[in-house]
């Protein structure tokens, strides 16, 4: 057996071509010619180490190529547009959007001139109404004047009717007017002087009677009254003045 | 990180004006033309908006107390424009990008710091949205009914596919496909249904892509969609005091929730709405605000017009109106409308002994595009 042959065969060397080419077994005897057999065969099965080592490599490599190309095909390499491509497309943008603020100036131009002449329109029309209205009931007045005077059973005229519808009005409304106050200033009493009241911090000492049953616990309990009653809301005519002209 | 050196660059940026986002969204889509399609077509305010936030960030970078909230509402409020997390990396890289090309004398170290700044905000605001996806990113609403009740004033009512958790008196964003990509702010009139109709108001603004497509385009059968509620003009369930509420145009939407809260959760008790208006015509909700208060003993309601010499309604500006028929010193005091009828309301209101703190208040512009850095969506 040759130095080369003994090599491969003891240390972890791996097998070269060189080695194949270079092989030479131990010639046979008389008895048994050709090569050595077991010199053969355990080259033979380094051989096939060989061999299988070289696959399994060989497919680990093609499996990290592919991890690689799969890394690369994800990540594409982005090259930063050149200055002049920024420029470009930073003046065609500022075209496009003088375009739309050309549009939209336009539109607003348009609408609102036509909203003017809408509303200038409409505003004639309410006041040439208001003017026939307002001559109608003038005329409406003069005929009654001039006509048999319209009365009730206690001989009020027409006139004196309206009068009192008036100051029924301005009656209600004033009196609205003065009790919402009222009850606003309770509540606000109600709340900077009470709200924070502790009622630990309350005097220990009664207070005088008069003070009592007069001038403190006659408003609360209307106030609590007029804030626990099912229907805070004034009634139905006084309402109609707040909301006026649900004409029908 | 070197935040005064940061704040330096920025600013040499911001200087640029109008050119650095321009320069900014033209980086963008070169590098990554799939973010195109997130933006409306027109990028002018959606410009102004980028770096007017970003300038936020920069202000605030040092104080993460208030800047982390502001980043996380930005996180979950940008699921609905369809922002994903990849898109953050592609806007890290235009952003310094603008910077470097802005800056003579940007430099390794700044490009660090920024790198790690964005990082941090992006992180933060991925963080929020990923918190956020029990919810969906929008909810689609279909409209079952469109009424023109003004030649620019249409109410709507909405029916979203699922349901849409909001308080009365907040408002949600809403985009539709006749301008897409353009949200635009509006309050639910009513307190949540249970089957999730709401009604919204929407006053055309001349020239208003959004507002003039609602009003006059949209139809029964048009499919919207709506972002997640924001606003904070919600009643103090703290306080069972009377109610005043006040307002003007379509601010009248919020104010009405507010009632539908009272009628349908309470506690019950006494609410005098004021609603005012040019003229009779542009009291848009008249007859369903009449029915309210017919139905509700505990309610009145007070229409006013200020320039319908004729009309037997209330005559005069709503806040006048509002002072002659005080006092209202008891009163938890809410007022929605144009920014001049709200200052006008609360002057005349605090002039008259109302504690201020008992007011809220509602700037109610006809187009409200965005929220701002606090999640107001005032303009």
């Amino acid at each position: 057996m040759t130095a080369e042959v003994q090599a491969y065969e003891t240390g972890d060397r791996r097998l070269t071509p060189a080695d194949v080419h270079s092989v030479r077994f131990t010639r046979g005897t008389m008895l048994r010619p050709g090569y050595n057999e077991v010199e053969v065969d355990r080259f033979l099965s380094r051989v096939g180490h060989e061999l299988a080592r070289h696959a399994q490599e060989k497919a680990e490599l093609r499996d990290r190529v592919q991890t690689l190309q799969k890394q690369l095909g994800e990540v594409t390499v982005i090259e930063p547009p050149s200055d002049q491509a920024v420029r470009i497309l930073a003046q065609a943008q500022l075209t496009a959007d003088n375009y739309v603020a050309e549009a939209e100036d336009f539109s607003r131009q348009i609408t609102s001139d036509a909203r003017a002449q809408y509303e200038e329109q409409l505003r004639q029309a309410r006041e040439s109404a208001g003017a026939i209205i307002q001559a109608a009931h003038e005329t409406a007045a003069k005929m009654t004047r001039g006509g048999t005077p319209i009365g009730d059973a206690d001989g009020a005229t027409l006139e004196q009717l309206q009068e009192q519808v008036a100051y029924l009005k301005a009656f209600g409304q004033a009196v609205r007017v003065q009790l919402r106050s009222y009850l606003e200033a309770l509540i606000t009493d109600v709340e900077s002087e009470w709200g924070r009241a502790d009622p630990g911090a309350l005097p220990a000492r009664p207070l005088p009677a008069a003070t009592r049953s007069g001038a403190q616990a006659g408003p609360l309990n209307v106030a609590a009254e007029l804030q626990r009653g099912d229907d805070r809301k004034p009634g139905p005519s006084a309402n109609g003045v707040e909301i006026q002209g649900t004409r029908g | 990180m070197d935040i005064p050196a940061m704040r330096a660059n920025f600013a040499k940026a911001a200087a640029a004006g109008d050119e650095a986002p321009l320069w900014f969204y033209s980086h963008l889509f070169l590098s990554h033309p799939e973010t195109r399609q997130l933006f409306p077509v027109s990028m002018a305010h959606q410009r102004d908006r980028l770096f007017a936030a970003l300038g936020e960030v920069v202000a605030r970078v040092d104080d993460l107390d208030s800047l982390v909230p502001i980043l996380q509402q930005l996180g979950r409020d940008h699921r609905k424009f369809g922002t994903v997390a990849a898109h953050y990396p592609a806007v890290g890289a235009s952003l310094l990008a603008t910077l470097e090309h802005f800056d003579d004398e940007w430099n390794a170290a700044l490009a660090q710091d920024w790198t790690a700044a964005y990082q941090l905000v992006a992180d933060v605001m991925i963080a929020a949205a990923d918190e956020a996806d029990d919810e969906p990113p929008w909810w689609n609403a279909e409209i079952i009914e469109h009424e023109r009740r003004a030649i620019d004033i249409a109410v709507l009512t909405l029916r979203p596919e699922t349901p849409l958790a909001y308080l009365p008196g907040q408002s949600v964003s809403l985009e539709t496909d006749l301008r897409p990509r353009l949200w635009r702010y509006y309050s639910p009139a009513n307190a949540p249904r249970e089957d999730g109709r709401m009604e919204i108001h929407v006053q055309a603004q001349d020239g208003g892509p959004v507002s003039s497509a609602l009003v006059r385009q949209a139809g029964i059968g048009d499919v919207l969609r709506l972002g997640p509620p924001l606003g904070h003009l919600a009643l103090d369930t703290g306080s069972d005091r009377d109610l005043l509420l006040v307002a003007g145009g379509t601010g009248l939407a919020p104010v009405k929730a507010l009632v539908d809260q009272v009628a349908r959760y309470g506690p019950e008790r006494r609410v005098d709405l004021f609603v005012g208006a040019r003229t009779e015509e542009r009291l848009y909700d008249r007859a369903d605000l009449e029915r309210l208060d017919k139905e509700h003993p505990w309610l009145t309601v007070t229409l006013a017009v200020s320039d319908d010499k004729y009309s037997p309604l209330e005559q005069g500006d709503v806040g006048d109106v509002v002072q002659r028929h005080g006092p209202w010193r008891s009163r938890d005091v809410y007022v929605a409308g144009t920014g001049p009828m709200v200052d006008d309301t609360v002057a005349r209101l605090v002039g008259s002994g109302l504690p201020p703190d008992r007011i809220r208040t509602e700037v109610f512009a006809p187009s409200r595009p965005s929220p701002d850095v606090d999640g107001e969506v005032t303009e």
